[in-house]
C-alpha cells in the first residue's frame, strides 16, 4: 500500500475539516449575537426600559406638578377619587 | 430610514426604578435600548403595537421591562402612577429577573378592561414569556388588551 500523495489528502481530509472549521465558526458568531436574548432562568443584566408611544407627552413624571395642581383643586371641590387612582390588572408569573 | 431614526422619541430610557430618568437626548436613549435584549426589528413591531394599542383604544399603553421593587404589585402601581394620566392608562411591567408580569389599568382603563380580560392577556404574556419570547409575548399582549379595550365610546 503506498502512501497518499497531498492532492488526496487536501480532498480526502482537508475539505472535510475545512467543513467542519466553517460549521464551528458559524454557531459560534451566531451564539455571540443571541447572546443579548433573554433566557428563562438566567439572570436578567439590562437596564430597564419603558416604552411609550409619546413619552413627552404621557411619559413618567412629566406632568407632575400639573397633576398635583388639580388633584389639589378637586380635594379643595371635596371629590377625593382622584387622590388615589384605584387601579386594576391581573399578574402572572413564568 | 434606521431604527434609530424611527424610534426617536418614541423610547424612555430608565436608568433606576426609584430615579427615573427620561432622557433629553434620544440618541442616548435609542442606543442604550438597543443595547437590551430586544433586537431591532422587535423594537419595531414593539413601537408599531404600542401606537396601534392607543390610537384604537383611546388609552396611554406602555410597556415597562426590568426590575421592579417588591412587592412587585406596589412597585407597578407606583410606576403606573408616575404616567402623566394614570386613569386612562395601562402599563404592561414585565420583570424578567423575578419572572413576574403585573397588568395595571388606571380607574378609566378599569371600566371597559377589567380584570379578568387582562389576565386573560397576562395567561398568554407569560405562556410566551416561559418560552423566552419578551417581545413576542408583549406584542400578543398588547394586540389582545387592544381587542378586548375595544374602541372609545
Amino acid at each position: 500500500m503506498s502512501t497518499p500523495d497531498l492532492p488526496d489528502l487536501l480532498i480526502y481530509a482537508g475539505i472535510p475539516l475545512a467543513v467542519i472549521a466553517i460549521v464551528f465558526a458559524w454557531v459560534y458568531a451566531a451564539g455571540g449575537r443571541n447572546a443579548k436574548r433573554y433566557r428563562p432562568g438566567r439572570p436578567y443584566e439590562f437596564k430597564p426600559v419603558w416604552f411609550l408611544a409619546r413619552p413627552e407627552a404621557d411619559g413618567p413624571d412629566g406632568h407632575a406638578a400639573l397633576d398635583a395642581a388639580a388633584r389639589a383643586e378637586l380635594v379643595a371641590a371635596g371629590d377625593a377619587s382622584p387622590v388615589v387612582d384605584v387601579t386594576g390588572g391581573a399578574s402572572d408569573r413564568w | 430610514m434606521t431604527a434609530g431614526d424611527k424610534h426617536d422619541g418614541h423610547l424612555v430610557e430608565v436608568r433606576d426604578t426609584h430615579d427615573l430618568a427620561v432622557h433629553d437626548s434620544h440618541d442616548v436613549a435609542v442606543h442604550e435600548v438597543l443595547d437590551g435584549p430586544f433586537t431591532t426589528r422587535q423594537l419595531l413591531r414593539l413601537d408599531d403595537a404600542l401606537s396601534k394599542a392607543d390610537r384604537a383604544t383611546g388609552f396611554t399603553f406602555s410597556v415597562y421591562v426590568g426590575d421592579i421593587s417588591e412587592p412587585i404589585r406596589e412597585g407597578a402601581e407606583k410606576l403606573h402612577a408616575r404616567l402623566a394620566h394614570p386613569a386612562n392608562s395601562v402599563l404592561l411591567a414585565v420583570a424578567p429577573e423575578q419572572r413576574q408580569l403585573e397588568i395595571v389599568t388606571g380607574s378609566q382603563a378599569r371600566k371597559r378592561l377589567s380584570d379578568r380580560d387582562c389576565k386573560l392577556a397576562a395567561l398568554s404574556m407569560a405562556a410566551a414569556f416561559g418560552g423566552g419570547d419578551l417581545a413576542g409575548g408583549i406584542v400578543s399582549g398588547l394586540a389582545q388588551l387592544t381587542g378586548l379595550a375595544g374602541k372609545p365610546s
